[in-house]
């Protein structure tokens, strides 16, 4: 286990090397650089040559780009060209906060989706099983983006309850520090509501789909059929012997559904003023924070083989059929 | 001039440049909203206590105001954390902040601050001459790469007379002390030993400033929010203890978002929403408009190194064609003014007479047929010398932009002119239209002002090859008119020149003005004391209070 653990965290060395310079590549082919945007009449030249000498950029492309390859393996990303900090610093004040939001997305992606899929297999053509179908499909295919800014508009609007009251910005409110600390876990569980919805819930829907077929095919198995003529009761029959096997190949779909996250956050985190690394990194493109960029791609590189990883491992803890060695 | 292009897309290619409120009270803010009934009065005793949350499309990147870019924190230095040598009034004449008092030698080459003696850091050190040398210092050496040098190009050098004078050598100009108006004063004893090259990354600028004006700071959440505290020991004499007992700055990007925090509640103050938020925003009772004329305008700017735009009766009837009194109306939701010229109301020297080019598509046709346009293939396009009149505009990927050019380009239509619209990102619009043969047609953009009218960048013959002379356009007598507003002191005689500058520029049409937006901000009736203009939206945040009813927040 370990040694195919540490194979596949060598393999992506090489992958995550190609983002980089893809990154690099891409990053400069886009015409401007980052004083471009610097669109005032009275900054003189001499001024903005000085800004990208200090950047770095007057230097010829491949000594950028072998100082960018040093980057990648020192972790020594430099300082943001637009923060005025060192960009571990942007990038470790952001990532906690994307990985609260990627996982409680995870986790309630997962449990609703399983929930909801194994209520249609139960109930399978039932009223709820139709309607949920054409409920999920319906999400699934709505834009996370769209969403979004559908929920901010609805709990914003005038007819909205004030009891179901929802901060729509931020993850913190104003008063944070002021709270308990069961106070302060109410207040960003308050403001994870709605991102979490948005990032989650077309994920949600699909993995109801895929969660559905199983536990079907997983229903009309033999052993099933065994565990119901011992006289066991329903519910431990669906939970205890068709559930725990048609969750293996749900497993599976872990490691699919991070990229998918990741990639969904940064519009997320835009749409709902996240303090992220979407966020982060859609800034800094736009602002060609070049440092930024690359290490937040590098970043999100890493999260998504280390995502992959982790999704293949726990796939061999739960499935004893499958081994490493 | 100065910059305030923020990095953000969400403003880009605005520019601040110049702009002087003088006097006339129209300039200052005006509050309106649906709330009819007035509100309660409150003694000054009662006014203290609660937080305020500000909301905008930015952040603020550094309190550091020796290298920061962004107006929202030059605002932030100069209102909240810090002070500044001198302050501006409504009319942007000097008052006195951290100097208590000045005075001109007799020849005007130098001038002598007394500076106060009871303002202290928040760490305890005293605010001494020695920090506004050290400052000045700072903002001289090429090495900080401070982005507003133009403030001080008049200013020489620096003698600290005592502990509380500094004294330093000027050149004569028109607005002398507008530079100490819109610089903090940065502290010695902390970024002394900083080399000027290092003074970007210090953390003194992210995570630990230390100020001197009437709010703390307190803890910066990146991407998120800045939150301060009233600073108990400020000056009675400068307003003393803020009302507030925190004040916090929160950066929202999304449009809807943004509205929809002060809906929920979780904002008290939204810098510009969306212009079409605006009906809905205004009709709610619980909020208030806030606006004032921003010293602003949107413009068109037309390559006149290509044949079809070298002629300014052209560029006239190009003008004509346009509906720029519809993009007032629909765009701005008639939050704004049709554009005469470069100068406009929120200009002391603004000429009220002055009347803009009407919208005239058919004074529009027959200007272009007298300049040789017609439609000899009758494919309804004007065309000269089998040249037809076709060209590409350069915009943003903003949705003001777009709706702009939709609407310009259905105008053109109607006039026989074909206009594509190209939509790139600034930092891909700027290599083309600086780069010295002026790769672009025509291209939609924003300028802001800034106190001293110093356009010679954008017009000034001698700038010909430079980045921000793209129009190519290029009037002796216009530069005449340029340099003297450089110096002139005298109203008067400025008033007279700053009329001419509006005057060429109308006859001449090198751009397309378009309008002068105003500068709106929505704010909960709960918040009082709130005036703003064009020196900026913190101005008055001193004053700032909140009723009772609303120092407590949900949930």
């Amino acid at each position: 286990m370990l040694r195919f653990a540490g194979r596949r965290l060598l393999q992506a060395i090489p992958l995550l090397l190609g983002i980089v310079t893809l990154t690099f590549v891409v990053l400069h082919l886009a015409p401007g650089d980052p004083t471009a945007i610097y669109f005032n009449p009275n900054i003189p030249p001499e001024v903005l040559d000085r800004m990208r000498a200090s950047m770095g950029l007057d230097r010829p492309l491949h000594v950028q780009y072998l100082s960018w390859v040093r980057a990648f393996f020192t972790g020594d990303f430099g300082y943001s060209y637009t923060g005025f900090r060192p960009v571990a610093e942007v990038l470790g004040d952001a990532l906690p906060n994307t990985l609260l939001l990627g996982g409680v997305s995870l986790v309630v992606i997962f449990v609703v989706g399983c929930f909801v899929g194994t209520v249609q297999a139960v109930r399978q053509y039932g009223v709820s099983d139709t309607i949920l179908t054409v409920s999920s499909l319906a999400i699934y295919s709505m834009p996370g983006f769209w969403l979004g800014l559908m929920l901010v508009l609805m709990v914003s609007s005038s007819w909205w309850p004030d009891l179901l009251w929802l901060p729509v910005s931020g993850m913190k409110s104003v008063d944070h520090e002021f709270l308990s600390p069961l106070g302060r876990l109410a207040d960003i569980s308050r403001h994870l509501f709605l991102p979490v919805i948005a990032l989650g819930l077309a994920s949600a829907a699909g993995i109801a789909r895929y969660m559905r077929g199983e536990m079907l095919e997983v229903i009309q198995q033999d052993y099933v059929r065994t565990a119901r003529a011992k006289g066991l009761r329903e519910s431990r029959v669906l939970i205890k012997h068709a559930l725990r096997n048609a969750l293996i190949p749900i497993i599976s779909l872990l490691g699919l559904f991070l990229p998918l996250l990741i990639g969904g956050s940064v519009v997320i985190e835009v749409v709902f003023s996240w303090p992220g690394m979407g966020r982060t990194m859609f800034d800094a493109i736009l602002a060609r924070d070049y440092p930024v960029v690359m290490a937040s791609t590098f970043l999100f590189g890493v999260l998504v083989v280390v995502g992959n990883l982790l999704a293949d491992l726990l796939y061999a803890a739960v499935d004893p059929r499958i081994r490493y060695d | 001039m100065r910059l305030t292009v923020h990095r953000r897309h969400l403003r880009y290619l605005t520019l601040t440049v110049a702009s002087l409120v003088m006097a006339c009270g129209g300039d200052s803010s005006s509050q309106r909203g649906a709330s009819a009934s007035p509100r309660p009065d409150f003694p000054e005793a009662e006014r203290s206590g609660g937080t305020v949350v500000v909301a905008g499309r930015n952040d603020v990147t550094s309190a550091n105001a020796l290298v920061s870019l962004d107006t929202e924190s030059l605002q932030h230095q100069i209102h909240v954390l810090f002070v500044t040598l001198v302050r501006a009034d409504e009319d942007f004449s000097p008052l006195p902040y951290l100097a208590r008092e000045w005075t001109f030698s007799p020849d005007g080459n130098s001038v002598t601050f007394s500076l106060r003696e009871d303002l202290a850091w928040h760490d305890g050190e005293p605010v001494t001459a020695r920090d506004v040398a050290f400052t000045f210092g700072r903002v001289r050496d090429p090495e900080t790469n401070y982005p507003n040098p133009a403030y001080f190009d008049a200013w020489e050098a620096v003698e600290i007379v005592d502990e509380y004078t500094v004294r330093f050598t000027v050149r004569p100009t028109a607005y002398p002390l507008y530079g100490w108006t819109r610089l903090a004063i940065m502290p010695e004893h902390i970024l002394g030993d900083v080399p000027p090259a290092e003074l970007g990354t210090h953390p003194f600028g992210t995570t630990e400033p230390v100020g001197s004006g009437p709010f703390r700071f307190v803890e910066r959440v990146p991407g998120d929010r800045w939150v301060f505290e009233a600073n108990p020991d400020f000056p009675e004499e400068l307003g003393g203890r803020p009302y507030v007992d925190r004040y916090v700055y929160r950066a929202i990007p999304e449009d809807a978002a943004l509205t929809a925090a002060l809906r929920t509640g979780e904002v008290d103050v939204v810098l510009q929403p969306a212009p079409a938020e605006l009906p809905r925003l205004a009709a709610d009772t619980a909020l208030t408009l806030i606006e004032y004329g921003a010293p602003e305008y949107d413009f068109i700017a037309w390559n006149s190194r290509r044949p079809m735009f070298s002629d300014a009766s052209v560029r006239r009837a190009l003008t004509m064609a346009i509906d720029r009194g519809a993009l007032v109306s629909a765009l701005l939701e008639g939050h704004g003014d049709v554009a005469v010229g470069p100068v406009g109301p929120w200009h002391w020297a603004y000429d009220a007479s002055d009347e803009p080019i009407p919208f005239a598509p058919d004074s529009a046709r027959s200007a272009l047929a007298a300049a040789g346009w017609g439609d000899a293939d009758g494919d309804g396009i004007l065309d000269r010398d089998g040249q037809r009149f076709a060209f590409e505009l350069f915009a943003a990927p903003r949705e003001k932009w777009q709706d702009i050019a939709a609407a310009v380009q259905a105008n053109l239509q109607d006039v026989g002119i074909e206009m594509s619209i190209q939509v790139r990102e600034p930092a891909a619009i700027a290599p083309l239209v600086f780069s010295p043969d002026r790769r672009f047609d025509a291209l939609l953009l924003g300028w802001s002002r800034d106190v001293p009218l110093d356009d010679r960048e954008l017009w000034a013959c001698d700038r010909i090859e430079q980045p921000f002379q793209f129009t190519s356009y290029c009037d002796a007598e216009l530069d005449a008119v340029l340099d003297s507003m450089q110096v002139v002191a005298d109203r008067e005689v400025l008033d007279a020149l700053v009329d001419r500058y509006n005057d060429i520029m109308a006859e001449d049409q090198p751009y397309t003005f378009l309008y002068y937006a105003d500068h709106v901000v929505v704010a909960r009736v709960e918040l009082r004391g709130a005036t703003m203009d064009s020196r900026g939206d913190w101005v008055s945040i001193t004053d700032w209070w909140l009723e009772p009813a609303a120092r407590t927040r949900r949930p």
